[in-house]
């Protein structure tokens, strides 16, 4: 009779935490799991939209071909370069929010100030505004006109690079822009440190030189992680992203194909940032 | 003690230990006790966040110039930033063209349901990945990582599809929909703030509610919800914000609806413009009254920024979201 008490109660709990998250469970199913299984069919058929329905056809791996290799339009003159300069967009991102972050832990005059103005981007982060300033040349640094670095990037790198670097340059101020949520995650992240190991290093005769790469940097490391990982993230809808205007309802196979090839990417770029950081942790740990 | 010893020395030597004596607190002033208290420092620190602050709102300062420029002032080559005339016609324009009221309120009707859908179904699904027990929990949970990192152009087409089925593409169904299951824009990520809030909550409060018999409801609802208000406050402030700018949702499921949030309202504005250009040539006051457009979408959430920026700023520390 006890026994059976216990039992029921535990499937209680079960069953109450069950209803809480069915909601969530439910919209997954039918916002992210079935399109994704949906988009994944729709890369090996052709889709047709006709008025009493939609007709597929068959097509086996013949999209995948034809962006790969056939037609290199698609994956090597729109997304390729993109993916290049997000490649360099990342570090620069997570490299300028940790020294702005780390700036602005510091107790000085008009902090709250400054912290404020480094989060405004987020606030108005919306991409057709982002995109007026890019096409109105804002995005780009003054001297980077006068002194037309772009022109030298173009004559002395190959192709290839050069025209990555070159629009990223005159989009720099809108890429620092995507850094205000990290700039406050590093914040955050500085605030888990505490002051007394900072102490202890300072009587120990570290200089502030030794104390942030002996330091903060390791205690920063998951946050750095993080604003990686979002960093990738947050690029998804960033305005310049081709993936954004070529995946479009023109053709269903291929921007489904596409798409997928994109994921793959990401997923990767994501898996090789989590090694890393893997081997990051456990070569400090081990020095520790 | 030192004044003794001041006072017995001769006058040259006096003078000398007043002089390091100078010195080394001016050294001290200067640089500090520490390498990173003295004023040089602190001066080095103010020059380079002025700079990188000037760089960072240089495009937000051209807009707010360039909107109240007229043409006078836009051709003129000694005005650079600071206008001859203020003129207030491109804000006119830009709001005429906008359709700015009916657009406005799309806005923020839209937005602000969504938010608050999902200041209530994230909390929901966050407390159960936070502290209850259901089958398959790894499993959900790395389904909710990946919908955090999935880009959503994989599942774009399939959902167009799935909601024309619906009927309700050209409405703003699709958008708000999944609000109500705790997804739509970053609903993963606000799932994820809360569960990371409600885990460093003490779980003392829940237990002792729990020993007295109350159900999960009772404690979600009466125990949990009232502790929550700076999570609560937070996810509601970024729902809300983001929901606003979003152009990308709205693109894909309105492209032929007559009445559109600001976001589609400003794509729409640039596309006549580009038209007008092509036509009739490019016009001097096609870019301030663009500008002018942005500075309009802007502005709203602007002014909720300058009453909420402390939330948004700390907020993300306070919730635990990065523990």
């Amino acid at each position: 009779m006890k026994k059976k008490h216990i039992l029921s109660s535990a499937a209680l709990r079960k069953l109450e935490g069950s209803l809480f998250i069915a909601p969530w469970a439910i919209g997954f199913l039918a916002f992210v799991a079935f399109p994704l299984l949906y988009s994944f069919y729709m890369t090996f058929h052709q889709v047709k939209i006709i008025a009493s329905g939609i007709t597929y056809i068959w097509v086996g791996l013949q999209y995948y071909r034809e962006i790969l290799l056939v037609d290199g339009g698609l994956l090597y003159n729109d997304l390729l370069p993109f993916l290049k300069e997000m490649i360099m967009m990342i570090p620069i991102i997570v490299v300028f929010s940790l020294l702005v972050g780390i700036l602005l832990n510091q107790k000085l005059f008009g902090r709250t100030f400054f912290r404020s103005i480094f989060f405004l981007p987020v606030i108005f982060s919306s991409g057709q505004v982002i995109n007026e300033f890019i096409s109105q040349g804002g995005g780009t640094l003054s001297f980077v006109e006068r002194f037309n670095v772009v022109y030298y990037i173009n004559t002395y790198l190959p192709e290839a690079w050069g025209a990555p670097i070159a629009n990223l340059i005159s989009s720099f101020v809108m890429v620092l822009w995507y850094s205000g949520m990290q700039i406050v995650i590093i914040i955050a992240g500085r605030q888990t440190i505490p002051a007394s190991v900072y102490e202890s290093a300072r009587i120990d005769g570290a200089g502030s030189w030794e104390t942030f790469w002996k330091i903060t940097l390791p205690g920063l490391s998951p946050f750095i992680f993080l604003n990686l990982i979002y960093t990738v993230v947050d690029l998804f809808t960033f305005p310049e992203n081709p993936i954004i205007s070529k995946v479009n309802t023109s053709s269903y196979g291929i921007s489904s194909a596409l798409a997928w090839i994109y994921l793959t990417i990401v997923l990767s770029l994501l898996g090789i940032i989590f090694l890393i950081y893997n081997r990051v942790t456990k070569l400090t740990a081990g020095n520790r | 003690m030192e004044k003794i010893i001041v006072r017995h020395r001769p006058a040259n030597s006096r003078k000398k230990f007043i002089f390091n004596k100078l010195i080394s607190i001016a050294r001290y002033d200067l640089l500090g006790k520490e390498s990173d208290k003295g004023y040089v420092f602190k001066l080095l620190m103010y020059v380079i966040l002025i700079d990188t602050a000037f760089i960072y709102m240089r495009p937000v300062l051209y807009m707010a110039t360039t909107m109240v420029k007229d043409a006078g002032s836009l051709l003129d080559p000694g005005v650079i930033w600071v206008p001859r005339t203020l003129y207030w016609g491109n804000l006119q324009d830009a709001f005429q063209l906008l359709k700015y009221p009916t657009s406005f309120t799309i806005s923020v009707t839209v937005s602000l349901l969504i938010s608050g859908l999902q200041v209530i179904t994230c909390a929901v699904a966050g407390y159960a990945f936070a502290r209850l027990e259901f089958p398959f929990k790894k499993f959900w949970f790395i389904a909710l990582i990946f919908t955090f990192i999935l880009p959503p152009q994989v599942i774009i087409l399939p959902t167009i599809l799935l909601f024309k089925q619906f009927n309700w593409l050209d409405t703003y169904l699709p958008m708000i929909i999944p609000a109500i299951f705790g997804h739509g824009l970053r609903g993963s990520l606000f799932v994820i703030i809360y569960r990371q809030f409600f885990s460093t909550q003490p779980k003392e409060l829940e237990e002792a509610a729990r020993l007295e018999g109350a159900s999960v409801f009772r404690i979600f609802y009466r125990v949990m919800l009232p502790i929550s208000s700076s999570a609560i406050i937070v996810v509601f402030l970024f729902s809300f914000v983001w929901n606003w700018n979003d152009s990308y949702f709205p693109t894909m499921y309105l492209f032929q609806a007559q009445d559109v949030p600001l976001s589609i309202s400003s794509a729409r504005l640039a596309a006549k413009l580009a038209l007008e250009a092509d036509q009739a040539g490019p016009s001097i006051l096609a870019e301030p009254i663009k500008m002018a457009a942005s500075f309009l979408i802007i502005m709203p959430v602007l002014i909720v920024y300058t009453f909420t920026q402390r939330w948004f700023v700390e907020g993300v520390g306070r919730t635990g979201m990065v523990e």
